[in-house]
C-alpha cells in the first residue's frame, strides 16, 4: 500500500478552520481531533490569512477536453486546505468594545465572507468570553449575527475560564462544526451529483472525476454505501474509457487508466473489507483482474503491465492481511456463484502474495527484455532525468526550466518508454520477489499448507540461484527436497536436485556435488515412461530422462576417478578428489543415498561356536544407471578382529600394498561390479574367537583411489524399502538367494562361549536310600587346559517341580524342613583340613552349594564328594556347574561346564509289626466285644504275655546289612519302664544279617503289659543298618558305608483286664487210633462267679468222649478244666472237634481259631524223639 | 482444455501424471498438482468448513491459478484424482462426468492382477483410455 499517497490510504477526515483568538486554537483543535468522529483543524492565527481559503483562479473545465482524469492534489487539497467550516473567533472585548474594535470585527467578517463564499464554506461565529459574567450586549450579538449572515445557532458563546463551561462550549462548538461540515459535504456532493445526473459533461473523463468526487465527499460524511457506489461508478466509467479515449498517446493513456483503476479498486476493496464483505471483495478483485489482465499494452512496456498486476495482488493481499474482517466460517465460504465458486486459498493473503510474486517475476523477465532492447537502440539518457509526475494521477511530464518559471511539457510515447525503462532499472525485482514469496511462505506455513509453502520456498530458492546467492538457494532447496523425496515426486525432486547440484558446484563443495549427483543418477526415471512428458524448463539439470541420468552418473564417476570438474564458469576453481582431499560418504538408514548403495548383511545362522566358521552373505544393490566397479570392500564388525576386506581378483595385486598395512582378513571375489538393480551377493565364512554378539556394523566400498562410501549394514529381515523406488512397478528381488533368509536374516549373530576342555563327572551309584548320607563323587578333570579360579556351584531341584521344602514344616532351618538336603562337601584326602581357610568361602545351604576349586594343572583331576541326605523318598535333579578361567591372563572369558543328574531317593526299609497271643490261648477282652468297629490299636490283656513280631522288608535294590534291632522306650513316655515288660524273643544279636532286596526280616518280642492303661505306648523300634557294598564296588568308589538308623514307632495298645482266659491244651500231635486227651482251661480272673456255656461240635475224624453241651460255673479267681478223650480216625492234619464257649455274663462267644484247633495225626507212632515229645506234653492240672 | 490429469496415492505420491499441453510447462503442472494436495487435505480434514459432504467423491474446484483451474476427486479408497484445465469456464457437471469416466478407467487399471496396489500405474491401455477421455472432454466442452 506504500504506493499510494498518504491521503488515499485512510478515509478522509472533515476539515474546519479557525480564525482569530490563536491562544484558543490548540484547545479546540485537540478537542476536535479526539472526538469520536475526529475533525481536523486548519488554524489561521489572524484574519489576514483568510485568502488562503479562497478559490484559486479556476479555468472552466467544461468547455474543453480535460488533460487528465484525476488531479493528483485534489484530495489532499480537500483534506488539508479546503475546510468545510470556518469559525471566526472574536473575543468579547472586541465585540463589545469601542466602535473601532467593532469596526475591525465587521471588516474581518466581511473579508471572511468574501473569502469563503466562492466555496460555499460554512461560517460559524464564536464570541469568546473569559467568564460567564462579561456578557456581550444583546444588540451587539444581533448585529454580529446579521453581519455574518449566520443562523443564530451558529453564533456561539465560548467561555474559556470556567472548566465546566469550557467543556460545554467545546461540545457546542464540536456539534456545530460536525453539523455544518456534514451539510457542506452533502451540498458539495449533491452539486456534483446533479452534474452527473444531468449528464452535463461532454467528456467521459469528467464523469469519472465527478463520481470520484462524490464518493470522496460521501467518505467525508462517512457514508460508506454511497462512497462505494460512486467509486464503483467511477471504476465502470473508467473501464469504458479503455479503447475509446484518444486523449493521450496510447501507451501513456493506458498507464493513466490503469493507475486510476488501481486507485479506484483500492478504494473499493478497502471499503468492502472495511464493511466485512470479504466474499464481495474477493469477487470484486477477481473481476478486476479479469478486466485488466488482457490490457497488456505496447510490447516495449509489457513489464509495466506485469508490474501493475503484481501490485494489484500485493495490495489486495495486504488489505486482506490488515483488514479486521476474518474469513467467513462454514458454509458461506463456498458461495460465490455456483459457476464460479470461491476456494479456500482465495481468502488468504498467501495466495495473493504468491501471485504477486509470480507477476513480479513476469515483470522482471519482460523488463530484462525491454532493457536489452533499449540498450541496443542507444539513446541519449539525459532526457529522462527531468521527467516528473504531472498534476494528473498516472501522467508524466517533462519539467522545463525557463528561467525562474517551470513549465510542464507532455511526453511522446517513445520518451515515456525510455523514461519507464530507465526508471525500472532502479528497482531490484529479485529481492522484491523473494520478499513476496517469503510472505506467502510464512502465510501458507501458518495455514499448514506445507506443499504450497514448499513451492514458495522453491521459487525463493530459484530467485536466489538466479541472483547468484547459492548458499541461500541451497539451504532453501534442501528443505524442499525432503518433502518431495518423502512423497515420491520424482520430477520435482529431479529439478531441485539439479539446482542443488549446481549450487554445490558453484560453492565448490565436492562432497555435496557428488552426493547430489549420485542421488540424481539413482532416481527412478526410466527411459520409456517419462521421456514423452519431458518438455520445458527443468533447471540446470535438464529434463528428467534416462540419458541425462547417465550423463550425471558419468560426470560424478569421472570426478571420482580423478577428472576435475570446473566449479564455476570462470574456471578458476576446480572440483577434484585428490590424495589430499579424499572423499568419504556416509549412508545411514534414512539417507536418500540408500538408492545409490544399499548393503544388506545376513548371517546364515543365529548362533555359532567360537572359532567355528559362519557363513555371511553380503548383498549390495545400486540403482545407478551404469555398472559400478568397486575396487575394494571392507566389512566392519563390532569385533574388529573379524573385519574382512574383499578385493576383486584383478585388483588384488594393486590392493596388496594398501592391505599390507592393516592386519585384516582378506578375501577375494571374482569381480566386484554392481549392475543396476541387481543384487551383488558375496558369501564368506567369518570366524569369531570371542564370545558374545557379533554384529556387522558397516560396509565400506572403495570406488576410486580416494573415494569411499561407508554404508550402514542392514538386516534383510528389517530392511525398509528403498525410497522412491518403492513406488515403481518393479519385480521384487531378494538380497539373498534363499528367500527364507531374506525374510529372517539378521546382521547379528550370537557367538557362544569357547568349548570347555574339562570333564566334569558326577559318579553316582544307583538310587539313594532315605536316611543314608548319600555320597556323589564329583570329578573335575582338566583335558585341554589348566583350570584357574574354578568354582563349583551345586543346586538341588525337585525333579517334579516344586520346592524341596515341605509345606507343612515352616521352620526354615529345621533339620527335617528339607526332604532332600545337601549336608556337605568333603574334599579329598585331607585337603579339606589343609585348606581350612577356604571353608569360609564354601557356602552350603540345604539346596545350594558353592565351592571354590583349587588350581588344576593340565591333565590333573580333582575330586570331591557331595553328601546328600534324603529325608523322604523324592527324585531330585542335581545341577553342578563349573565356572573357571582357561588361563590366568586378565580379560579371559569365564568358561562354564554344566552337568546334571537325576537321583531318586528310595525308602530302603519298610517295617511292620504284629501283636499275637500265645498259641491256643484266648483272652476275653471286653472292649473287643463292645466296640465292633475296627480299632486300629491292638488290645492286650493285662499281665498276660503277648507276642510282638517286628518285620523289616528291604524295598531297595541293593542288599542291606542289618546291624541291630531293638525296642526302645520313648523319652516322653516315662511310665513305659514299668508299664510293660518287653523281652527279646530270640537269643543273641542279629549277627549282621544280610537282607537281599525283597527279603523280610522278622524278630519276635514278648510283651507283658503290667499296667491297666487304655492307651499304652509300647516304644519305638530302632533298626540300624547299612548299605552292603559288593567288594568291587567298595574298592572302586572308595565309599564308606554309613550306618543308618531307621525307626519305627509302635502303636499304642489298649491294655485291659481279661475276665476269662481260655486256653486249649492239646498234644502237638496224635497217632492214628491211639486215644489222647484235650483240655479246655477256663480261667476266671474276676471276683465273680462266671457262668460259661459250652458246646462241642462232633468231628468226623475223631471219636470223642465227654459232655457235648453244658453250662458250668467257674468260681472267682479259679479255673475250670474241661477234658475230652479223643481217638483219631484219620491221619494227617485234622480238625479237632470245635469247642464253643459262651460267657453268659458278658454275652461273649469264644471259639478257638481253626489253626489253633488243628492237630497232626501220625498214622503210626513216629520213632524219633518220641520220648522227648512225650515228656514235654503239658500235664493237665485239675482243680 | 485439459492440461493435465493425475492420480495420487495414499502417501500423496504420484501414481500417474500425464500432461496434455504442447507448452513447455510440464514441471509447472507437477507443481500445481502437488500443491493442490494441500487443498484436498484441507477439505478432507475440515469437511464442515468447506461445505462439501464427505460422501461425495467430487471435491470441486480446488483452487485457481493464474492460468489454470484445478479440480479434485477423492475415491473411497482415498486415491486422489486431479484435473488441471486451462479452460477458465468449465461447468462442474462436465468435470463430474469426466471424473466418473476416469474413475472407471482407474478401477479397471488397478483391477489388473499384475498391478501391485500402491505402485505407479504403467498400463499402456490405461494411458490410452485416459487420453481418449481427455479428448472427448475437450470435444464436449468445445461444442
Amino acid at each position: 500500500m506504500d504506493g499510494y499517497a498518504e491521503e488515499l490510504q485512510t478515509p478522509p477526515v472533515t476539515l474546519i478552520s479557525l480564525v482569530g483568538c490563536p491562544e484558543l486554537h490548540p484547545t479546540i483543535s485537540s478537542y476536535l481531533h479526539s472526538k469520536q468522529t475526529p475533525i481536523n483543524t486548519l488554524a489561521l492565527p489572524d484574519f489576514s490569512k483568510i485568502p488562503v481559503l479562497g478559490r484559486t483562479q479556476k479555468e472552466t473545465v467544461d468547455c474543453r477536453q480535460p488533460d487528465g482524469i484525476l488531479k493528483r492534489d485534489w484530495l489532499l487539497k480537500h483534506r488539508t486546505r479546503v475546510p468545510a467550516v470556518v469559525a471566526a473567533l472574536f473575543s468579547s472585548d472586541q465585540v463589545s468594545g469601542d466602535p473601532e474594535a467593532w469596526l475591525q470585527v465587521c471588516t474581518d467578517l466581511e473579508n471572511l465572507k468574501t473569502g469563503v463564499r466562492g466555496r460555499n464554506i460554512k461560517l460559524v461565529v464564536v464570541v469568546v468570553q473569559s467568564t460567564y459574567k462579561d456578557e456581550v450586549s444583546e444588540d451587539r450579538i444581533i448585529a454580529l449575527r446579521k453581519h455574518a449572515e449566520v443562523d443564530s445557532k451558529y453564533l456561539l458563546i465560548f467561555i474559556q475560564n470556567d472548566a465546566s463551561e469550557l467543556t460545554r462550549s467545546l461540545k457546542r462548538l464540536g456539534g456545530a462544526f460536525a453539523e455544518l461540515a456534514k451539510i457542506y459535504y452533502r451540498d458539495e456532493g449533491q452539486r456534483i451529483k446533479t452534474r452527473i445526473e444531468k449528464k452535463s459533461f461532454k467528456f467521459n473523463v469528467l464523469n469519472i472525476r465527478y463520481c470520484f468526487k462524490v464518493a470522496v465527499y460521501a467518505e467525508f460524511r462517512r457514508d460508506w454505501v454511497e462512497a462505494l457506489k460512486f467509486y464503483e461508478d467511477a471504476y465502470r466509467a473508467l473501464h469504458e474509457m479503455v479503447g475509446t479515449s484518444t486523449r493521450l498517446p496510447a501507451i501513456q493513456r493506458l498507464v493513466e487508466i490503469k493507475t486510476v483503476a488501481d486507485l479506484l479498486h483500492f478504494k473499493i476493496s478497502a471499503l468492502l473489507l472495511h464493511g466485512r464483505k470479504v466474499i464481495e471483495a474477493v469477487m470484486w478483485f477477481r473481476q478486476h483482474i479479469l478486466s485488466y489482465k488482457m490490457l497488456v499494452g505496447a510490447p516495449e512496456v509489457v513489464f509495466l503491465h506485469w508490474d501493475w498486476m503484481s501490485r494489484q495482488f500485493l495490495i489486495f493481499a495486504e488489505l486482506l492481511e490488515t483488514s479486521a474482517a476474518t474469513i467467513p466460517s462454514n458454509a458461506s465460504l463456498v458461495l460465490g456463484t455456483s459457476e464460479k465458486p470461491l476456494t479456500e486459498w482465495e481468502f488468504h493473503p498467501a495466495y495473493y502474495y504468491e501471485l504477486a510474486a509470480h507477476y513480479m517475476r513476469e515483470k522482471k523477465y519482460c523488463q530484462e527484455v525491454a532493457l536489452s532492447a533499449s540498450e541496443t537502440s542507444k539513446r541519449i539518457g539525459s532526457s529522462s532525468e527531468s521527467v516528473i509526475q504531472s498534476v494528473f494521477i498516472g501522467q508524466f511530464a517533462r519539467l522545463l526550466e525557463q528561467g525562474e518559471a517551470f513549465a510542464m511539457q507532455t511526453l511522446t510515447d517513445a520518451e515515456y518508454v525510455h523514461y519507464a525503462v530507465a526508471e525500472g532499472k532502479r528497482f531490484q525485482d529479485s529481492y522484491e520477489i523473494i520478499a513476496l514469496l517469503k510472505k506467502s511462505f510464512e502465510s501458507y506455513s501458518s495455514l499448514k499448507a506445507q506443499r504450497m509453502a514448499s513451492y514458495c520456498r522453491n521459487q525463493m530458492a530459484r530467485e536466489y540461484f538466479a541472483l547468484g546467492e547459492f548458499g541461500n538457494a541451497k539451504s532453501l532447496f534442501d528443505g524442499v527436497a525432503s518433502l518431495y523425496m518423502q512423497e515420491g515426486w520424482i520430477t520435482l525432486l529431479w529439478e531441485i536436485l539439479g539446482y542443488l547440484r549446481e549450487c554445490s558446484r558453484k560453492l565448490g563443495s565436492v562432497k555435496d556435488f557428488i552426493e547430489y549427483s549420485l542421488e540424481m543418477a539413482a532416481l527412478p526415471i526410466s527411459s520409456v515412461a517419462e521421456s514423452s512428458s519431458c518438455k520445458g524448463e527443468y533447471g540446470p539439470a535438464g529434463p528428467p530422462t534416462f540419458p541425462q541420468r547417465e550423463m550425471i552418473h558419468k560426470e560424478a564417476f569421472g570426478l571420482v576417478k580423478g577428472e576435475p570438474i570446473l566449479a564455476s564458469d570462470e574456471g578458476n576453481c576446480a572440483l577434484a578428489i585428490t590424495e589430499d582431499q579424499p572423499l568419504h560418504l556416509e549412508i545411514d538408514l534414512i539417507s536418500p543415498l540408500r538408492m545409490v548403495l544399499l548393503s544388506s548383511v545376513a548371517f546364515h545362522d543365529k548362533v555359532v561356536k567360537p572359532g567355528a566358521p559362519i557363513s555371511l552373505t553380503l548383498s549390495l544393490l545400486s540403482q545407478l544407471p551404469h555398472p559400478v566397479e568397486i575396487n575394494q570392500l571392507e566389512i566392519q564388525f563390532n569385533q574388529s578382529a573379524c573385519n574382512v576386506t574383499i578385493a576383486s581378483v584383478i585388483k588384488e595385486a594393486a590392493m596388496a600394498s594398501y592391505i599390507g598395512e592393516t592386519s585384516t582378513h582378506v578375501e577375494t571375489a571374482p569381480n566386484l561390479i554392481l549392475l543396476t538393480n541387481k543384487w551383488l551377493r558375496l558369501t564368506y565364512d567369518i570366524k569369531s574367537e570371542q564370545g558374545g554378539k557379533l554384529e556387522c556394523v558397516s560396509v565400506i566400498a572403495r570406488l576410486g583411489p580416494y573415494f569411499t562410501i561407508c554404508c550402514r549394514a542392514e538386516s534383510p529381515a528389517s530392511m525398509d524399502d528403498l525410497p522412491l523406488w518403492k513406488f515403481e512397478d518393479l519385480v521384487q528381488t531378494f538380497p539373498t538367494r534363499d528367500p527364507a533368509l531374506a525374510f529372517s536374516g539378521q546382521k547379528v549373530v550370537q557367538v557362544e562361549e569357547p568349548d570347555p576342555q574339562v570333564d566334569l563327572v558326577l559318579g553316582a551309584t544307583g538310587p539313594a536310600l532315605v536316611g543314608e548320607r548319600f555320597f556323589i563323587p564329583v570329578t573335575v578333570t582338566s583335558k585341554g587346559h589348566a583350570i584357574y579360579s574354578g568354582e563349583l556351584k551345586i543346586n538341588l531341584v525337585d525333579a517334579k517341580g516344586g520346592g524341596l521344602v515341605s509345606p507343612r514344616k515352616t521352620e526354615p532351618f529345621s533339620m527335617d524342613s528339607h526332604h532332600v538336603e545337601l549336608l556337605g562337601i568333603s574334599e579329598p584326602d585331607g585337603e579339606g583340613e589343609s585348606q581350612a581357610g577356604v571353608d569360609n568361602i564354601k557356602k552350603i545351604q540345604q539346596s545350594f552349594g558353592l565351592l571354590p576349586i583349587p588350581f588344576i594343572k593340565l591333565g590333573d583331576s580333582w575330586c570331591c564328594k557331595l553328601e546328600i541326605k534324603w529325608n523322604r523318598p523324592k527324585p531330585i535333579m542335581l545341577y553342578v556347574s563349573l565356572g573357571y578361567l582357561p588361563n590366568s591372563e586378565a580379560g579371559v572369558q569365564k568358561v562354564h561346564v554344566h552337568k546334571s543328574l537325576q537321583i531318586d531317593g528310595e525308602t530302603a526299609i519298610v517295617m511292620g509289626h504284629h501283636f499275637m497271643l500265645p498259641y491256643r490261648q484266648h483272652s476275653l477282652l471286653l472292649s473287643r466285644i463292645k466296640s465292633h468297629d475296627s480299632d486300629d490299636s491292638p488290645s492286650l490283656a493285662l499281665n498276660q504275655t503277648s507276642i510282638l513280631i517286628i518285620s523289616a522288608k528291604n524295598c531297595s535294590e541293593v542288599p542291606l546289612r542289618l546291624k541291630s534291632m531293638s525296642i526302645e522306650m520313648d523319652d516322653d513316655d516315662d511310665e513305659i519302664g514299668y508299664s510293660c515288660t518287653v523281652r527279646q524273643g530270640g537269643d543273641g544279636p542279629l549277627d549282621d544279617a544280610l537282607l537281599v532286596p525283597g527279603e523280610y526280616f522278622k524278630k519276635v518280642f514278648s510283651i507283658v503289659p503290667e499296667l491297666n492303661f487304655p492307651r499304652l505306648a509300647t516304644g519305638t523300634v530302632s533298626l540300624r543298618w547299612n548299605r552292603e557294598f559288593g567288594f568291587e564296588e567298595q574298592s572302586r568308589s572308595e565309599l564308606t558305608a554309613t550306618e543308618v538308623l531307621t525307626r519305627h514307632k509302635l502303636p499304642h495298645v489298649n491294655v485291659e483286664m481279661a475276665p476269662l482266659i481260655v486256653s486249649l491244651e492239646c498234644p502237638p500231635h496224635a497217632i492214628l487210633g491211639s486215644p489222647f486227651t484235650c483240655y479246655v482251661r477256663i480261667q476266671n480272673q474276676t471276683e465273680l462267679l462266671q457262668e460259661v456255656k459250652y458246646s462241642l461240635a462232633d468231628s468226623q475224624t475223631f471219636l470223642c468222649s465227654g459232655f457235648h453241651n453244658d453250662t458250668i460255673f467257674v468260681l472267682p479267681k479259679s479255673e475250670h478244666i474241661l477234658g475230652y478223650k479223643l481217638v483219631s480216625l484219620a491221619s494227617g492234619v485234622q480238625q479237632l472237634p470245635q469247642v464253643t464257649l459262651t460267657s453268659l455274663r458278658y454275652s461273649a462267644e469264644l471259639r478257638p481259631s481253626l489253626s489253633a484247633s488243628t492237630v497232626f495225626v501220625f498214622p503210626f507212632e513216629p520213632q524219633i524223639m518220641m520220648d522227648d515229645l512225650g515228656s514235654k506234653l503239658p500235664e493237665p492240672i485239675f482243680t | 482444455m485439459i492440461a493435465c490429469v493425475a492420480v495420487v496415492g495414499h502417501q500423496n505420491n504420484p501414481l500417474y501424471l500425464q500432461s496434455f499441453t504442447e507448452a513447455d510447462d510440464a514441471l509447472k503442472l507437477h507443481h500445481i498438482v502437488h500443491c493442490s494436495l494441500d487443498v484436498i487435505d484441507e477439505r478432507v480434514n475440515n469437511p464442515k468448513k468447506s461445505g462439501t459432504t464427505l460422501n461425495e467423491a467430487f471435491l470441486g474446484l480446488l483452487y485457481p491459478t493464474e492460468n489454470y483451474k484445478i479440480y479434485g476427486y477423492l475415491t473411497n479408497t482415498k486415491v486422489k484424482f486431479i484435473l488441471v484445465t486451462t479452460d477458465l469456464d468449465v461447468k462442474d457437471a462436465d468435470v463430474r462426468n469426466f471424473f466418473r469416466k476416469f474413475h472407471l478407467a482407474y478401477v479397471d487399471a488397478v483391477s489388473n492382477p499384475f498391478h501391485v496396489p500402491g505402485k505407479k500405474i504403467t498400463s499402456r491401455t490405461f494411458a490410452e483410455r485416459v487420453s481418449n477421455i481427455v479428448n472427448t472432454f475437450w470435444l464436449n466442452t468445445a461444442v
